[in-house]
């Protein structure tokens, strides 16, 4: 490692692990606690409900060369999803209102497990819930089933039992329902933080303390947009979620914040759209980045950030990206503040 | 489906605010069928971040071109119509399904509302080269905004309401549906929805006015295989639907539209769906 790694030991580093013909590791393990278990080949990966289930683009890239595929959010029963209009642009981004539509966990993996089985790249299943049964029983349903590679947990979903207050806003709901998947299951649990909350650190760190190997980071940002001619809501659920460039400064600095608050992995998620937005997060303290609303106006993206980045790392004489992870940070390890976030003068 | 570039050969203003551009496209003009659409990149990912969708409006196979018609609604279609011939659009297609005609269906009626003529113009010509009759019903609000007829084969009957009365029928264009129903083996519709649920509505009691015996089928059972190329081809009106998109490759799940099996993504299994297929009631 060069002085330029701020805080302690290299996260995220798979032990031997492959060394492309550009002297150029790009491998990333999200799973430190369990080596091996969610090695990735390289740091780009494509985010949850954006993708699909990974064959939709399969005729326009090949899927095979990404880090990992996190596919749409799966419940434990079917979902029918939300009302249209589901999709609007907006300056810079995007909302959206799916509303989790999906055909349930049993119907996913009787579709897609096997092929996914069949395949070099890993696949995570991103997991959505309403209690912390519906979580369990989800991921107990995946346990051990080939092909399926890791679990993500999509925590920014109502918490029925708590009068529908997101899991993701709370630290003690989100420390449970990790600590309860975590009972459940021996697979690799990356939990996605959702950028709708104060302050975002103890959130993370009690998620952390519950067992998540790793974190992702962010969901989107609630918003909405009006119809004039109307005079209503546009989206057909009134409440849409905020992605794209619009939510990247917002991503990154829920990802600086984190990184300096947990040991675990951080993968940034918001806004990727170009190597300048990876190198970001990267010296922000994430080992790697999820591409989403990018993929839709350009499906090549991805495979082409993992390109850029290998020749970045060639150009700076770095024999692994895992060497710009955190330089941004500050160097001394300040104590946390306790006036909230700290974009605040 | 592939990623691919259209060279702009031909662009023009032929409605205020709406244009036809021809690109040059041979990959895709190869193997579009008349209701399938492309996805348009816009420029600046910065900025405009989702691609466009557009149905393709006419296709020659023989020069390897395409054409799309568009209305400026926002920055992205404002961009469009400014390229100038030469310049390069980043298309992907084609995308969704087709029109599905019956190959005993000898009449066919094309119906659209406004820029819906873009959804079904290019089955005016697919028909045309089979030897089948084609009749198109157009509504507008006024003369000034009426898909021009030199834009149209010949052979084809045109037959125009618009709502203020300045062009043909004084009304809407579902009102020209009685006169033609008789005549048309299959009907085929775009334009606003309401305009489409009006239609579905007159479809649904076609067979009761014209007396038509349902042999062999006990009560309104749909057909079974909803949704299937065949069980499209059975039905009398099949309609193109419009919905806002994100991926349009049927990954995000961002374009449905509400059927009777549930939500339909308007980007794979439509755009072009039976009528019986939509939920009408859950859409409006
Ligand atoms: C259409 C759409 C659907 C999404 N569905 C999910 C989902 O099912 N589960 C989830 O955890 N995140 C979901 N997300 C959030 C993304 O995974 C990602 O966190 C967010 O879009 C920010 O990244 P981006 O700016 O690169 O898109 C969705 C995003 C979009 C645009
Ligand atoms: S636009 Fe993404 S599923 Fe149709």
């Amino acid at each position: 490692m060069t002085a330029s790694q701020p805080i302690a030991e290299p996260i995220g580093a798979v032990p031997g692990g492959e060394v492309d013909l550009g002297g150029v590791n790009l491998s990333v393990d999200l799973a430190p606690a369990r080596p091996g278990a969610l090695s990735l080949r390289n740091p780009v990966l494509v985010a949850s409900g954006t993708f699909g289930y990974g064959l939709e683009y399969g005729e326009v890239i090949d899927v095979q060369r990404l880090g990992a595929i996190c596919c749409k959010g799966t419940t434990l029963k079917a979902r029918a999803g939300n009302p249209p209009p589901r999709v609007t642009e907006t300056p810079a981004g995007m909302l959206n209102s799916i509303g989790l539509q999906n055909p349930g966990v049993e119907a996913v993996l009787e579709r897609y497990a096997e092929l996914w089985a069949g395949w070099n790249v890993p696949v995570i299943v991103n997991v959505a819930g309403e209690s912390i049964e519906d979580y369990v029983g989800v991921v107990r349903r995946l346990d051990g089933v080939p092909g399926i590679s890791g679990v993500e947990l999509n925590i920014s979903c109502p918490n029925v039992g708590a009068g529908g207050l997101q899991f993701a806003v709370d630290p003690e709901a989100a420390a449970a329902v990790t600590a309860a998947v975590r009972r459940a299951t021996e697979l690799p649990l990356m939990v996605k933080l959702s950028p709708n909350v104060a302050d975002v650190r103890g959130i993370a760190v009690a998620i952390a303390d519950a067992g998540a190997d790793c974190l992702s980071a962010v969901n989107t940002l609630s918003g909405m947009a009006i119809d004039q001619r109307r005079r209503r809501a546009f989206l057909g659920a009134t409440y849409g979620g905020l992605s794209g460039p619009a939510l990247k400064p917002v991503a990154l600095r829920v990802v600086y914040e984190v990184a300096q608050a947990v040991k675990i992995p951080i993968v940034a998620v918001g806004g990727v759209g170009s190597l300048s937005d990876v190198l970001d997060f990267l010296m922000a303290g994430a080992v790697a980045v999820q591409v989403g609303t990018a993929i839709f106006a350009d499906p090549g993206l991805p495979l082409r950030l993992v390109d850029e980045l290998r020749a970045y790392c060639v150009e700076h004489d770095l024999t692994s990206h895992r060497e710009l992870v955190g330089s941004a940070l500050p160097q001394r390890r300040e104590r946390p503040s306790v006036k909230g976030v700290e974009y605040r003068p | 489906m592939r990623l691919l570039e259209g060279e702009l050969l031909e662009s023009r203003e032929i409605l205020p605010r709406q244009w036809l551009q021809r690109y040059r496209a041979p990959w895709l003009a190869g193997g579009v069928r008349a209701g399938q659409f492309v996805h348009v990149r816009t420029p600046d990912y910065s900025g405009l971040v989702l691609r466009r969708p557009f149905s393709v409006n006419t296709v020659d196979r023989k020069q390897g071109e395409i054409s799309i018609h568009f209305r400026i609604e926002g920055k992205g279609t404002e961009w469009m119509a400014r390229l100038r011939p030469a310049d390069r659009l980043e298309m992907m297609g084609p995308l969704g399904r087709p029109f599905e005609v019956d190959p005993r269906s000898r009449h066919l009626l094309l119906i659209a509302g406004g820029l819906g003529m873009a959804g079904v113009r290019a089955l005016a010509d697919e028909a045309l080269a089979s030897g089948r009759q084609v009749a198109i019903l157009f509504g507008a609000r006024s003369a000034a905004e009426v898909y021009p007829s030199s834009l149209l084969p010949d052979e084809v009957e045109y037959v125009v309401a618009t709502d203020d009365g300045s062009l043909g029928h004084v009304g809407r264009v579902t009102d020209l549906l009685p006169a033609f129903e008789a005549w048309a083996d299959q009907a085929f519709a775009c334009g606003p929805e309401p305009m489409l649920a009006a239609l579905a509505t007159l479809a649904g009691g076609r067979d009761a006015r014209l007396g038509v015996a349902r042999l062999g089928r006990k009560g309104r059972s749909r057909p079974a295989g909803l949704g299937t190329p065949q069980a499209r081809r059975r039905s009398w009106l099949q309609v193109s639907m419009e919905q806002n998109m994100g991926c349009a490759v049927g990954a995000c799940l961002g374009c449905v539209v509400i059927g009777v099996k549930g939500p339909q993504r308007v980007c794979r299994e439509g755009p072009v769906f039976a009528a019986d297929e939509i939920d009408w009631e859950a859409s409006a």
